[in-house]
């Protein structure tokens, strides 16, 4: 697996709180990884929650031009550069 | 038994009517039917389609065409690989349209821009009896259904629809819709009733909030938004800009009448609730701000008693069993009690917890367990389990390939014992009570270790 960021790390424990991942610490996630689907196994419900704590975090509303959720939550390293390059 | 070669048309609407907002605009009825007809010409020649097309015009267009063509369009209960292997080996002779790297099944890709039919004013007969869908529905066990939809059925469920939520509504409605036209709720809404209602269904799909508002504030008014709570909850959450919705319709899970007030407030529209399931269409429907009770639609008998609701149309195949209670309150109007103790609704999908719970006490080295909803607004099922040395990954692990993801419960705490009562019962309240207890004991953990 390869290592987290400091600010991949910080996002990979908002994804375990705000989801109430039990099985899954925040150092496991790899950054690489997808979230959805096969990965960690997250679906729509999650992307909403995942969503709206974003946006409570880091005041960033997330867009998706044609709904492709895979696409912004591809992996957790996608995420962080998407909320890094958001934040003012 | 209806003659076998009644037909009626695929649409009903004016030709010069608007029906679809497209990827390059405004399409009218005619050029819609001509392009449809001119796909029609070039699907493969099989009998079963499986539509996972994402773009809703492009899915309009191309579910018209399966029709026009005489093919059955299967739409299976999620777009997982796994589940559309599934239903292409259930269903031999099938191939998919869209987007799809699926090995062995084959793939057509439709250039829909080589479309270039103009206009038929004439819209094609259907036979009534033609099997146009097939609907699965999957329980706990992800294990799929099939509900079969007639042309009839399809045809005079939208017909009811137009009737029950469009009453009073004169000028045409612009549609997005946050749900995916292959869930039946999806194609009831943004597929069929633009065959069958003035309606305008643009081809995007908007998912987080400020794209939601983006789609909607592109579209002229008036505007319809068809939806989820989930959805619509965290639109309200969210701090987005303001734009007018002239009428959001909700479906997949109950919503408050608190949350039906504060987004008639934020939108300056009319929330209207509807209420039905794959097998049977929308059968119900209310204005939640205002209303508790439920009107039925037009042409549904519903057969109470006091386990289940038995549901009737002349359009539907066959009588619809849901194991919800409910209390007929007057002739047209029912009140819901709440389902059937046993029956879950996670995400729009229906389950059962005595399977899920069976699951989970017959997995090696877990002693007990009970899989259960922890509050009246959770979104998801949580799970407490005796098994000594396990750790919560190694159970989810073997719960994963057998169930629905949607029913894997979050979280899943290892406990020294339930509190079961003499009798082997668990009392709901001692149940929530540990498990509060121990998520508090989590938490405490939790921050205990980040502190160090």
């Amino acid at each position: 697996m390869q290592p987290q960021s400091e600010y991949e790390h910080e996002v990979a424990e908002l994804i375990v709180e705000s989801l109430n991942l039990e099985d899954v610490s925040a150092a496991d996630i790899g950054p690489e990884e997808p979230l959805f689907g096969d990965g960690l196994g997250l679906d729509s419900i999650d992307a909403l929650e995942l969503a709206l704590a974003v946006t409570q975090k880091y005041s960033v509303q997330l867009k998706a031009e044609d709904a492709n959720v895979q696409e912004v939550f591809g992996s957790l390293r996608s995420l962080s550069a998407y909320i890094a390059a958001n934040t003012s | 038994m209806q003659n076998l070669h009644n037909s009626q048309a695929l649409t009903n609407r004016d030709p010069d009517d608007i029906i679809a907002h497209g990827p390059d605009g405004e399409v009218s009825v005619s050029q819609f039917v001509a392009r449809a007809a001119e796909l029609a010409a070039k699907l493969p020649n099989h009998p079963y389609v499986i539509n996972l097309t994402a773009d809703r015009y492009e899915f309009l267009l191309s579910f018209c065409a399966a029709v026009i063509a005489g093919q059955c369009t299967l739409m299976p209960s999620n777009r997982q690989a796994q589940t559309v292997q599934q239903v292409a080996d259930d269903y031999p002779g099938s191939y998919v349209l869209g987007d799809s790297t699926l090995e062995g099944i084959e793939n057509f890709d439709i250039a829909f821009e080589d479309l270039q039919a103009t206009a038929q004013a004439t819209a094609p007969g259907i036979p009534e009896q033609q099997l146009c869908a097939i609907v699965f529905t999957s329980g706990s066990t992800g294990a799929a259904t099939p509900n079969r939809k007639y042309w009839n059925t399809l045809r005079s469920g939208a017909l009811n629809n137009a009737d029950s939520l469009l009453k009073g509504q004169n000028a045409r409605l612009n549609m997005i819709a946050t749900v995916p036209p292959q869930h039946m709720w999806g194609f009831e809404t943004s597929i069929l009733l633009p065959l069958f209602s003035k309606i305008a269904v643009s081809c995007i799909t908007p998912f987080f909030p400020q794209d939601i508002v983006n789609a909607i504030r592109s579209l002229p008014e008036p505007r319809a938004l068809v939806s989820s709570p989930a959805h619509l909850d965290a639109l309200l959450n969210a701090n987005v800009d303001h734009v007018h919705i002239h009428r959001i319709f909700s479906a997949t899970a109950p919503m408050s009448r608190q949350t039906a007030r504060r987004l008639e407030r934020r939108f300056a529209g009319r929330v209207v609730e509807i209420f039905g399931c794959s097998e049977a269409g929308t059968f119900a429907t209310r204005k939640t701000s205002s209303e508790d009770l439920w009107h039925i639609s037009p042409d549904f008998d519903l057969d109470i008693t006091p386990d289940n609701v038995v549901i009737r149309a002349p359009h539907l195949p066959d009588d619809v069993v849901l194991n919800d209670v409910v209390e007929l309150a007057g002739k047209r109007q029912f009140r819901w009690m709440g389902r059937d103790q046993d029956m879950v609704n996670i995400s729009g999908k229906r389950g059962s917890l005595a399977d899920l719970n069976h699951r989970l006490t017959t997995i090696p080295g877990v002693v007990d367990g009970v899989i259960f909803m922890p509050g009246e607004n959770s979104k998801r099922l949580a799970a407490l389990v005796v098994a000594p040395g396990m750790e919560p990954s190694d159970i989810l692990g073997q719960l994963k390939p057998s169930i629905e993801p949607a029913f894997l419960p979050r979280p899943l705490y290892i406990v020294p014992m339930l509190p079961r009562q003499e009798t082997g019962k668990l009392a709901r309240k001692m149940l929530v009570e540990l498990f509060e207890q121990t998520r508090r004991i989590k938490a405490q953990q939790h921050e205990g270790s980040t502190n160090s």
